[in-house]
């Protein structure tokens, strides 16, 4: 459970209509730095970038640096053009991404 | 100037211990927050304490290993079986006499029945299962008993809230019936109703138990801090949801 998703946004837009869409993320954002009781320290573990595309096009970029607290949450808006999937993506220090998606019904 | 000495020592002492505290006064920690934070903690999209519950969820309708049962399989349909059950908590165990709080009751289910070993006090397998279970209480009035087998516990626990302990020799009365509404550092003195937790406290960025809460409070006034789930802290938890009584069931909180 290091990780978790909750991505609020409505299922169903008329054409041309702006829809905000809510991204809370459960992540611990540990910024590093503590010792690791080894001599050494802990390496930073972040989300450092959330990526949103619509109907394969991006639409929203977010870089995280350290001062992002824990648990992040993220609301932006876009315009409803066509139906497709929102595709969220995370990437995390370390080279690891974690996907979800979202399904926007434009009426 | 002995006599103004005497005045003031009076006076400080009737600011600070009020006489007969009315209990029906009592009001949740939500009231003390901000609206904004309020809103918050009541929506779901943007309260992060509901991973917890998720995670809760999850773990109770799943088997902790292929030999055992789940939890859902006894206590089938918690939406309306369970709802209100953490209003009652902590409460006295017919079968062995001690005091459970919820985080007990569920170890003890764990431990005796599934026959699992225990998730450990503040772990987030424990938090979460905690928060799920009262989640479900959410918006019911707190009816703890406070007589019969548990008045004991419950005077132990008066005792303990009216105590005088720590390097600061303070009591948590003193404060939070005598002080509430006035500010300590940032933040504003409650009435130390827990019923809110397991919480997301924005200062630890993590969802806690009241017990962790205590803890704090315990270190505020350089006072022992005693263990998670001891007799102390069970007794006073105790006394604050008798105190609380009525008060609707708010986990999973949001607390500053």
């Amino acid at each position: 459970m290091s990780f978790n998703a909750r991505i609020t946004m409505p299922a169903q837009a008329k054409a041309g209509e702006i829809v905000e869409i809510r991204v809370l993320t459960r992540h611990v954002m540990d910024r590093g730095g503590q010792s690791d009781g080894k001599g050494g320290t802990v390496p930073r573990k972040i989300l450092n970038r959330l990526t949103a595309t619509y109907a394969g096009e991006p639409i929203f970029r977010f870089d995280m640096h350290t001062g992002v607290s824990a648990n992040p949450f993220v609301s932006f808006t876009t315009r409803a053009v066509a139906t497709g999937d929102i595709v969220f993506e995370w990437r995390e220090d370390g080279g690891a991404t974690y996907t979800r998606t979202a399904r926007l019904t434009v009426t | 100037m002995a006599k103004t000495g005497i005045a003031l020592i009076l006076a400080l002492s009737v600011v600070v211990v009020p006489a007969g505290s009315a209990l029906s006064e009592i009001k949740s920690g939500s009231e003390f927050l901000s609206p904004e934070l309020r809103r918050q903690q009541a929506d779901e999209t943007r309260n992060p304490a509901f991973f917890w519950v998720e995670q809760g969820r999850e773990l109770f309708s799943r088997r902790p290993a292929p030999d055992a049962q789940a939890c859902i399989a006894c206590h089938v349909d918690p939406q309306q079986k369970l709802r209100g059950a953490a209003t009652r908590y902590p409460q006295v165990d017919a079968a062995t006499g001690k005091l459970l709080n919820l985080e007990g009751r569920i170890e003890q289910c764990r431990v005796e029945r599934q026959k699992q070993p225990a998730f450990g006090y503040e772990s987030p397998e424990l938090l979460s299962m905690t928060a799920y279970l009262a989640s479900l209480s959410r918006g019911l009035p707190m009816q703890v008993k406070t007589d019969g087998a548990a008045n004991p516990f419950f005077e132990a626990g008066r005792a303990f809230f009216e105590r005088r302990q720590g390097q600061l020799n303070l009591s948590c009365q003193q404060c939070h019936d005598g002080l509430v509404g006035q500010k300590l550092r940032g933040d504003t003195i409650s009435h130390g109703a827990g019923t809110g937790y397991p919480a997301y406290r924005l200062e630890w960025n993590d969802v806690g138990s009241l017990h962790r809460r205590l803890r704090a409070c315990s270190l505020g006034v350089r006072a022992t801090q005693f263990d998670y789930g001891s007799a102390e802290y069970l007794a006073l938890e105790l006394y604050l949801a008798g105190r609380a009584k009525g008060l609707p069931v708010e986990t999973p909180g949001l607390r500053r």
